[in-house]
């Protein structure tokens, strides 16, 4: 089943009691940001806001923690909301491998109600605020931005969609932040070269499919549609932008086309990251808006973003382990058993595999590390055993604890390419890597003494069932 | 003509005004880039009681780091 829109999603929420209207007015600082950040302290099970009075505004409504806990994500594929995460990762899993379902063209779109070239001025068209109290402006920090590859346009999969914090920096300019190793710096990078302008199309307010799927780390040629189409279980509608050939969502509030200025950087940020930290003072690249088409009426989408864990988290975890899982399996198909990449986009992973022979679960590691998401992030990479569930970190830690020596399982690989936002890398974008490999040693690697592991009370499971049922009545 | 809380340059200009009238005014400043509004607390409007840790040199800003780095064009 697919959300035909936002609406649609925000509806879902309502009805399943995911979603919290706030009809008392709010100031969009501090109140939008606080409000945010508050919810993602109260738990992971935690609804949707949606601010629907807010301060200087005639009817602006703008949403938050749309996707920010696991009921709400479960929501997102259709699930029942009270579906166990891991169960989350292995249906994720297996719709990943439906990809690719071609896409459901239409020729209108909501979003062309209203058409603004002439006099846009971002300020009054968005209600936009500070999310942090640090940040260097207003920003724009969950919409998709569409680009495609310059030298091989015609290519549907090598177009890209992908989230990108934007800062407004004037009435018709925003700042970009294109990562390097993120697919829209390569587009960036070929029409830079060529001295061309990179047009864009940007759309706001879309349906949690799209949006999860634009933060997940794809391979540079698969679409983000037809993987959209692969997550919801039918063709993903999309339209083309009017000013140039690029495809967006069908059902996006607000739609922002303009291109990325050849040769120009602009100081921009800082930033309250998903890391934790701030990141800015540096130059990039501006975007011109040139076309704004919206909604009557819009509903304004944004996403809380700081000091793990917030939506980011919900919105780039299971979605950044499933690419992963899947990679990993192409190598090694029969050992990979599960992966758990939800920690900071990925800087820390989880692997959970059969160990063939001695050095096995290293050779995992470094794997992991070479796959396209590996370049800019694992950091650190833990392996374990396949009886340890990876997504069970009491579990993790006992592996750590007990299956690790350091003198043998600590790998620190030197001066590796991580992303630029680690606060940690130096110069930044260059980070040491460690694998921590916590599985039991495999012949012909014999140390320690791991003959004798602690196996359960032979009655065990049909007590857990008949306690189960117990404590249920 | 206000000034920029973060740089203390004088050459802000105002871009947006609320759609209610007289809620609050938003303030550009186009040398740091800095953007805020009118009703935000005083630690984000006033120069003075902006945190240090995150006030701007305009001096500095020529010299901050291009990401990405803008490419060689080719011939």
């Amino acid at each position: 089943m697919a959300y035909r829109d936002f609406r649609d999603f925000l509806k879902t929420l309502e009805n399943e009691g995911q979603l919290l209207n706030i009809n008392e007015e709010v100031m969009p600082e501090p109140d939008l940001g606080s409000a945010a950040r508050a919810i993602s302290n109260l738990g992971d099970k935690t609804p949707a806001l949606l601010f629907n009075r807010i301060n200087g505004y005639h009817n602006a409504r703008i949403a938050m923690n749309v996707i920010g806990s696991w009921p709400n994500h479960a929501l997102m594929m259709g699930l029942p909301k009270n579906t166990p995460l891991k169960e989350q990762f292995f249906e994720f899993a297996k719709r990943y491998g439906q990809f690719p379902v071609p896409v459901q063209r239409e020729e209108t779109a909501p979003f062309q109600e209203v058409e603004i070239t002439d006099d846009i001025n971002l300020f009054d068209i968005l209600p936009l605020f500070r999310l942090n109290q640090s940040d260097g402006g207003f920003y724009i920090d969950k919409a998709v931005v569409v680009s495609c590859d310059v030298e091989d346009p015609d290519h549907f999969g090598k177009q890209n969609v992908g989230i990108y914090r934007l800062q407004v920096k004037g009435k018709d300019r925003l700042g970009i932040q294109p990562v390097p190793q993120h697919d829209i710096a390569i587009h960036l990078r070929q029409a830079e070269e060529r001295g061309e302008n990179l047009k864009v199309a940007i759309a706001l307010g879309n349906e949690p499919v799209i949006t999860t799927v634009a933060a997940t780390p794809l391979l540079y040629d698969q679409s983000e549609y037809e993987m959209a189409g692969a997550i919801q279980g039918e063709p993903y509608k999309i339209v083309k932008a009017k000013d140039t050939d690029l495809d967006l969502p069908w059902g996006a509030e607000v739609v922002l086309e303009g291109e990325i200025i050849a040769g120009e950087r602009e100081f921009e940020g800082p930033f309250g990251e998903f890391t934790g930290h701030y990141s800015g003072g540096r130059s990039m690249p501006i975007i011109k808006i040139n076309r704004v088409c919206h909604r009557k009426n819009p509903i304004f989408e944004y996403l809380y973003l700081g000091m793990p864990w917030t939506e980011i988290d919900y919105m780039m975890g299971l979605n950044t382990c499933v690419p992963l899982y899947q990679q990993l399996k192409e190598a090694f198909p029969n050992e990979i058993v599960a992966v758990n990449a939800m920690y900071t986009h990925g800087l820390l992973a989880i692997i959970s595999t059969k160990s063939r022979y001695g050095g096995f679960a290293k050779a995992v590691g470094m794997r992991a590390l070479t796959t396209p998401h590996g370049l800019g992030y694992c950091k650190m990479v833990i392996v374990v055993d396949e009886d340890v569930d990876p997504f069970n970190l009491p579990q993790v830690m006992w592996a750590l604890s007990t299956k690790m020596h350091a003198k043998h399982d600590a790998v620190i690989i030197p001066d590796l390419s991580v992303l630029p936002l680690d606060p940690g890398s130096e110069p930044a974008g260059i980070t040491h890597k460690m694998i921590l490999d916590a599985t039991t040693p495999t012949a012909p690697e014999t140390r320690g003494h791991y003959s004798q592991p602690l196996d359960s009370p032979l009655e065990t499971e049909k007590w857990e069932k008949i306690l189960k049922v117990m404590l249920n009545k | 003509m206000k000034t920029c809380p973060r740089c203390e340059s004088k050459k802000t200009e105002t871009v947006s005004q609320s759609p209610v009238k007289g809620a609050w005014e938003v303030y550009l400043c186009p040398v740091c880039m800095f953007t805020w509004r009118s009703s935000e607390p005083e630690s984000i409007t006033n120069p003075e009681k902006y945190n240090k840790a995150f006030k701007v040199d305009p001096q500095d800003i020529p010299h901050a780091a291009k990401v990405p780095p803008v490419p060689e064009k080719r011939a």
